[in-house]
């Protein structure tokens, strides 16, 4: 071959080199990183060798088969801890497998206890965290957008505009069950908005009945028959707890079951009887059984803290499997019987969880009756409306001016531990109002008569006033009112 | 073009009849039909994994072919004299380089061909997809194939000055390395800890190194829910870029391959 060819080829071959590098990084990378890119986190970071090999082919969903599979035998013998790994890897390695990223979130979320199964609630951020990224990674479905949600509205159990903000984005997702739509409702009811809730009923309720007209199957009639009685029941609640009287402006006049904000007579002592062992004892004037309150026990000046709870959200920024080991956060529910509650919480057996490593500690009371079960909220409603507590009713605890009993007790780490000055004593703290003797249960004037739901509406308003529509006119009322029954 | 095409045929013959390439084959073969039974590894997403493990199977047993087939393609002929006898005859240096060249692809392609056929037949006995389906799971293999080339043009570009051991590990480096060109690109270009320095180094590699991750397209045949956009232009343009970086080694091949004393 001539010289002369040989310098036209280089040339030529020179010009290609330059060419291709500018195609491939300016041209091809992007739409590869848009389009094929199995994810944001990437390489063989934390894999063994063998692994990071079979990774780096690209046998991503194979390796991460097997690590899953691995992670199972870790739950089958309860090395919870183990697992954490194990999920964060193979979310990684195949950011498309919702499965894992569902049980990771259920996981970290729920399963790491103390010896009394209480959660580690330091783990929530990086539960949600995950679920986060699940969703980013895996947006063409509704799946991970749902558990997001549910970790909110089940677990969190508080903050619910974000379980109505995620479950909003899951239910606007084509192949999300029919069933699954309505949490919505109760997201909606719970973040205090009832008449939304209905609307959304009514909504849901007549695609149901499209789908029942198109295949009369059992599902579909299932889920019908489930949007209609759910229908019934928010419609009599409305007209039972005024709130239909209230939109319309005939509260005043009626007789509504929230009317007179009952005072729930809330007090508390808490006992240190033994090092990290405390008694929580105190009264909750509510016969009915299903009252829960929160008591948490957490450092004074622990970041992110929000009174009842913590800032959730705003700690969820980054998949963190290790909590903050010197934090101490213990979350607890007081169940009320016989109008009292009386709890020993032992934190002795898990040093782990709590550490005690700062000097002051609160202890946290409270109460939101949007989390109160239905037959509480007849009385309390959905707002706290029928609620009140002559001493701890606080309405600055949360947006909005939610009604909640709020109360905390102030305790250093000497007096958790029993050490310093005070080694071998029992220390004894108390709200101002709390009274050692016991509510007398024969008489029960002051219990609040919880209505059952009724059919009938609010039937005394309508007869001991008769300005008030009562029964099924109130409920024809509402549907008009709100655009239903279409 | 008859010289060129005359020593392609002969070196698919070849290939053909080279035992270590055949065992390979049917190790591939093999992995191939006993993959229906890792679907336990993926409870939901049984049908992924299973096509994403035939897609491995075909990937990393091309790429051990078109390595071991192109490493000794020159050095063999060099080693047993039978060079003299193709260029004492009116055939031009280049014309036996390309020639082996064209002859290697060819063989590969009929390798993986047989791969792929299996698996797609496989893959419709077991999981009876419809034909968009598998016409989806066949875009990848094409891709290989292009990638493959390339693999073949730079072993055929070192062997035309290095031992065949040592072009062993040159080739299958650089693959192992081009394979993960893109996340590693992607690593250090979004993480905002990484030092400026250390991002145009990455950009630089990228730049130089062929790049093997952009025929990496499995991501939406595995998740039929990502959305791709102008999929078509995609694999037009990472054709033509594997065809610019086959060009330049080919050339570079024959410049060196010129020079070289037989």
């Amino acid at each position: 071959m001539k010289d002369s060819k040989k310098k036209t080829l280089l040339a030529i071959a020179a010009i290609l080199f330059v060419f291709q590098g500018f195609f491939n990084v300016q041209i091809i990378h992007p739409q590869w990183t848009r389009d094929y890119s199995l994810g944001k986190q990437s390489l063989a970071s934390g894999l063994g060798a063998d692994q990071a090999f079979l990774e780096l082919l690209g046998f991503r969903e194979f390796l991460a088969g097997m690590l899953w599979v691995r992670g199972d035998t870790f739950f089958e013998t309860g090395n919870y801890d183990a697992v954490l790994p194990i999920i964060r890897l193979v979310t990684i390695l195949d950011p498309k497998n919702i499965d894992v990223y569902s049980t990771g979130m259920w996981h970290i979320g729920y399963n790491f206890t103390d010896e009394e199964q209480r959660s580690d609630r330091r783990y929530l951020p990086t539960a949600l965290a995950l679920g986060k990224e699940g969703c980013a990674n895996n947006s063409e479905t509704y799946e991970l957008y749902y558990e997001e949600a549910w970790l909110w509205y089940h677990k969190i159990d508080d903050d619910y505009p974000q379980a109505v903000k995620w479950l909003s984005i899951a239910n606007e997702h084509p192949d999300i069950t029919p069933a699954r739509k309505n949490l919505m409702r109760n997201a909606l009811e719970r973040d205090g908005k009832p008449e939304e809730a209905l609307q959304l009923l009514y909504k849901l309720k007549d695609q149901a009945q499209q789908d029942y007209n198109q295949d009369k199957n059992y599902e579909a009639r299932n889920d019908l028959e489930t949007l209609i009685n759910n229908i019934d029941t928010t419609v009599v609640r409305l007209v039972q707890r005024g709130n239909i009287a209230e939109k319309n402006g005939w509260y005043a006049s009626g007789d509504y079951d929230t009317k007179n904000p009952f005072d729930v007579g809330f007090s508390a002592k808490v006992t240190v009887t033994e090092p990290k062992v405390i008694v929580v004892e105190g009264t909750w004037n509510v016969l009915p059984v299903g009252t829960r309150v929160r008591v948490i026990l957490r450092d004074a000046n622990l970041p992110h803290s929000v009174p009842g709870s913590m800032d959730w959200d705003a700690m969820a920024t980054s998949v963190q499997l290790d909590p903050p080991k010197n934090e101490t956060y213990m979350q607890d529910q007081l169940f009320v019987r016989n109008r009292r509650f009386n709890r020993r919480i032992d934190m002795s057996k898990d040093p782990t969880m709590y550490p005690f490593s700062g000097d002051k500690y609160l202890i946290e009371f409270y109460y939101n009756p949007r989390s109160a079960p239905p037959h509480i909220q007849d009385k309390f409603g959905w707002n706290g409306e029928g609620m009140t507590d002559s001493n701890f009713l606080r309405l600055d605890a949360r947006p909005d001016n939610e009604r909640v009993v709020y109360t905390t007790l102030e305790i250093s780490r000497d007096q958790l531990l029993q050490q310093g000055a005070y080694a071998g004593k029992v220390t004894v703290l108390k709200t101002k109002n709390y009274h050692d003797t016991a509510i007398p249960t024969d008489s029960l004037d002051d219990v609040i008569m919880v209505p059952s739901l009724r059919n009938s509406g609010a039937t005394s308003a309508s007869t001991s006033s008769g300005a008030a529509p009562g029964g099924k006119a109130a409920a024809n009322a509402v549907i008009n009112s709100l655009g239903g029954g279409n | 073009m008859n010289a060129i095409w005359a020593i392609a045929s002969s070196t698919v013959g070849e290939a053909i009849r080279r035992k270590v390439l055949l065992v390979i084959l049917l190790i591939a073969l093999l992995l191939l039909s006993i993959i229906p039974a890792l679907g336990v590894l993926s409870a939901r997403s049984e049908m992924s994994a299973m096509i994403s493990t035939i897609f491995f199977v075909i990937r990393f047993t091309s790429a051990l072919i078109a390595i071991i087939l192109t490493i000794y393609m020159i050095p063999n002929e060099i080693e047993r004299r039978t060079i003299y006898t193709i260029l004492c005859k009116p055939v031009q240096r280049w014309q036996f380089l390309l020639g082996k060249y064209f002859g290697a692809v060819l063989a590969l392609a009929l390798m993986m061909g047989i791969m792929t056929a299996l698996s797609l037949v496989m893959f419709w006995f077991l999981k009876h997809p419809d034909a968009s389906k598998m016409a989806e799971v066949a875009k990848q293999p094409i891709l290989y194939l292009v990638e493959m080339s390339l693999l073949a043009a730079i072993a055929i570009f070192f062997s035309t000055f290095v031992a065949p051991l040592v072009n062993f590990f040159i080739s299958t480096g650089l693959w192992l390395v081009g394979t993960v060109l893109n996340p590693l690109y992607d690593s250090f270009a979004t993480n905002p800890q990484t030092a400026p320095i250390m991002k145009t180094m990455a950009k630089l590699i990228t730049s130089i190194l062929p790049n093997f991750a952009n025929y990496d397209v499995k991501n939406p045949i595995l998740h039929p829910g990502v959305v791709i956009q102008n999929e078509a232009s995609y694999y037009l343009k990472t054709v033509g870029y594997g065809f610019m970086y086959i060009a330049i080694l080919l050339i570079l091949g024959i410049v060196v391959f010129d020079r070289r004393e037989v």
